[in-house]
């Protein structure tokens, strides 16, 4: 049929558009995915899980998301997967860059100020990532640091972060903590009982949380270095 | 803000051997302003049964009061004591009945049946009845109190330790929420009787 | 803008409420008393939008008045409270609902004890040792916190509530000029000075 014939009675299907079209563009996602940091008196903790999602959809079923920045320091990020990496990214070159010019790796506390100051300075169009850094200080003493998208530092003994965040913390103040126990003895944690948590904090997230899953990393970062455990999750 | 979190508060039931726990902060608020913390939010429904009412706190009140009135009710037409069951089915027709025009509460219901054998359930505002095995929760601190209640929860816990997960579940969960907490009440249920228990907690 | 406050002490309820009537930034009357009684025993303070709060406090007090009089027993503060509550709950679902704010305070003859409600618009109704509605909460329930004790004398109470005005007067940018003082005990209602 001829579309002239169609619509030569409706007059605007004759004159062109020229309304701007309106697009939209959201710049961030949420991939979910949940980590969590435990500061011992001679060692760190810091677990992920490997699951990348979007909405419904589970896109990777590995995609790690903690990272070895040095040999006394990881970096779990949560929250949007590409600011992720852009901002590991980022700071494993600055940690290059200072390597090069002191001639020593970057202490954790430096490198936690660090990545205070990467984050603050894109305060106006932030990397979306809710990061935890967790490795061991001067003194060989385990520390947890946390920072908000903009750069807010805290540091904790024990730290849950990404979408799982509110399911695990309470547990981890009670176990690790000790909140709530009356007459419990703050004693120092061993990393058998670390690492016993933190799997039992995971199992119990992905159970009820869609967005953790698949398979659990955990690092440990003692005076000696770096050493990565994996383990399976549900993959449901 | 939702309506259901105008008020807080949190709640909590879980299955034991033989038992049921049921537990609720006592924070009665508007918004982030704390008016008092002495309001329990569950009502006791038989001897064996209790019905937990998170939500608005004005529905709290009007629903404890026509769900004693409907139990009372069918006590006298029935000559009997409502079971767990009929009343959560009870419970749900009467928030269906305001399928759109809902009262904001999401009710959980614990207790014995006439075989003693433990019941729960959870239920959204319009009435949507979860039959669960193991736990169910409500109110402001779900997350939390999920998270904390599937890692600390396992079958077959004798009334004292059910009491004791039910405690540090709650707990610890509404520690982390700034709209429940400020005190809590605790009941288990056992065949032979309900042990009630008001515990301290951090008034922060 | 307004403000109530309540306490509850040994053998009394001491209440308080600003007594400026305004229109949105103008003050119409400065010496208006936003309490009604409801008996000889139970006082009823409000605020809210204007228009709703006296014709509902009217309605309140007749109602109960018009119940004492049909069954010839006076209402404790507790009755009168779950009575008015549940008026405002029936009203929040209805055409046009009554935005109203309630302090109930009263002395129970049969029990021989002194109570307070706080009720809000929504018709949440709850017990408690003291009480403020509006702005003004944000201001005073902090030094009731610190300040109050349940065998508080009526001494210590005027001194409590003085507390609370000069901080509302110090701090609050609106000007609360006056406040109507009350005191409900065993001998019924009367106003104080303070």
């Amino acid at each position: 049929m001829n579309p002239v014939i169609l619509y030569n009675n409706d007059t605007s299907a004759n004159v062109p558009v020229e309304a701007p079209v309106e697009r939209q563009f959201y710049p961030y996602a949420d991939n979910g995915g949940t980590s969590l940091g435990i500061a011992g008196a001679d060692f760190c903790l810091l677990a992920s899980d490997t699951r990348k999602s979007s909405g419904y959809s589970i896109h990777s079923r590995y995609s790690p998301k903690a990272f070895k920045l040095t040999e006394k320091a990881v970096l779990a990020t949560n929250g949007f997967a590409a600011d992720g990496l852009a901002l590991t990214k980022s700071l494993c070159q600055k940690l290059e860059w200072y390597k090069h010019a002191h001639d020593k790796e970057m202490s954790t506390p430096a490198l936690a100020q660090m990545l205070s100051n990467t984050l603050y300075y894109k305060r106006f169009f932030p990397y979306y990532t809710f990061n935890l850094l967790g490795g061991i200080d001067d003194q060989g003493r385990g520390i947890v640091y946390s920072f908000d998208p903009v750069g807010s530092m805290g540091t904790e003994l024990c730290r849950a972060g990404g979408s799982s965040a509110a399911l695990i913390q309470p547990f981890l103040d009670n176990q690790v903590g000790l909140k709530n126990q009356q007459g419990a003895q703050q004693t120092p944690l061993s990393l058998e009982s670390a690492i016993r948590i933190t799997k039992d904090a995971f199992t119990s997230a992905t159970e009820r949380d869609i967005y953790t899953g698949d398979y659990l990393e955990i690092f440990i970062i003692r005076q000696e270095g770096v050493t990565v455990e994996r383990f399976d999750l549900k993959k449901d | 803000m939702s309506i259901l979190e105008y008020n807080g508060g949190a709640i909590v039931a879980m299955v034991g051997k033989n038992c049921v726990a049921i537990g609720s902060d006592k924070r009665f608020g508007v918004q982030l302003m704390t008016v008092s913390t002495e309001f329990p939010k569950i009502f006791p429904a038989t001897d064996k049964t209790f019905i937990g009412l998170p939500g608005l706190a004005t529905d709290i009140r009007t629903l404890s009061e026509r769900f004693r009135f409907k139990i009372n009710m069918y006590k006298l037409s029935e000559e009997r004591e409502i079971e767990p069951r009929t009343l959560a089915h009870l419970v749900s027709s009467t928030l269906y009945e305001r399928r759109f025009g809902p009262y904001f509460v999401e009710p959980i219901i614990a207790g014995l049946d006439k075989d003693n054998q433990p019941f729960i359930c959870g239920m959204d505002l319009i009435g949507c009845i979860n039959f669960a095995k193991d736990f169910v929760v409500a109110g402001t601190t779900t997350d939390s109190l999920f998270g904390v209640c599937e890692s600390l929860w396992e079958p077959d816990l004798e009334p004292e330790d059910l009491f004791e997960t039910v405690s540090q579940s709650l707990l610890n969960a509404v520690d982390r929420d700034s709209l429940a907490g400020w005190g809590a009440v605790i009941h288990v249920v056992t065949p032979e009787r309900v042990i009630t228990r008001t515990l301290k907690t951090r008034m922060d | 803008m307004e403000c109530l406050i309540g306490m509850v002490g040994k053998d009394f309820v001491l209440t308080a409420a600003d007594t400026s009537a305004a229109r949105s930034i103008t003050v119409m009357k400065s010496t208006e008393d936003k309490s009604r009684d409801l008996n000889k025993h139970v006082i009823m303070l409000y605020s809210g939008e204007p228009g709703d709060t006296v014709h509902f406090a009217e309605y309140i007090q007749r109602n109960v008045r018009f119940y004492e009089i049909k069954n010839g027993i006076e209402l404790t503060p507790k009755a009168a409270a779950t009575f008015t509550r549940k008026e405002l709950a029936t009203s929040l679902r209805s055409r046009h609902p009554y935005a109203v704010n309630l302090l109930i305070a009263g002395y129970d003859v049969t029990a021989l004890s002194s109570q307070l409600y706080w009720i809000d618009y929504l018709g949440s109704s709850v017990n408690v040792p003291f009480a403020a509605h509006g702005y003004g909460a944000y201001y005073t329930l902090s030094l009731l916190d610190r300040y109050h004790r349940p065998d508080i004398s009526l001494d210590e109470a005027k001194v409590l509530v003085k507390k609370c005005i000069d901080e509302l007067k110090s701090r609050f940018i609106i000007n609360l000029a006056d406040f109507k003082i009350k005191v409900t005990d065993k001998d019924g209602i009367r106003e104080i000075e303070i």
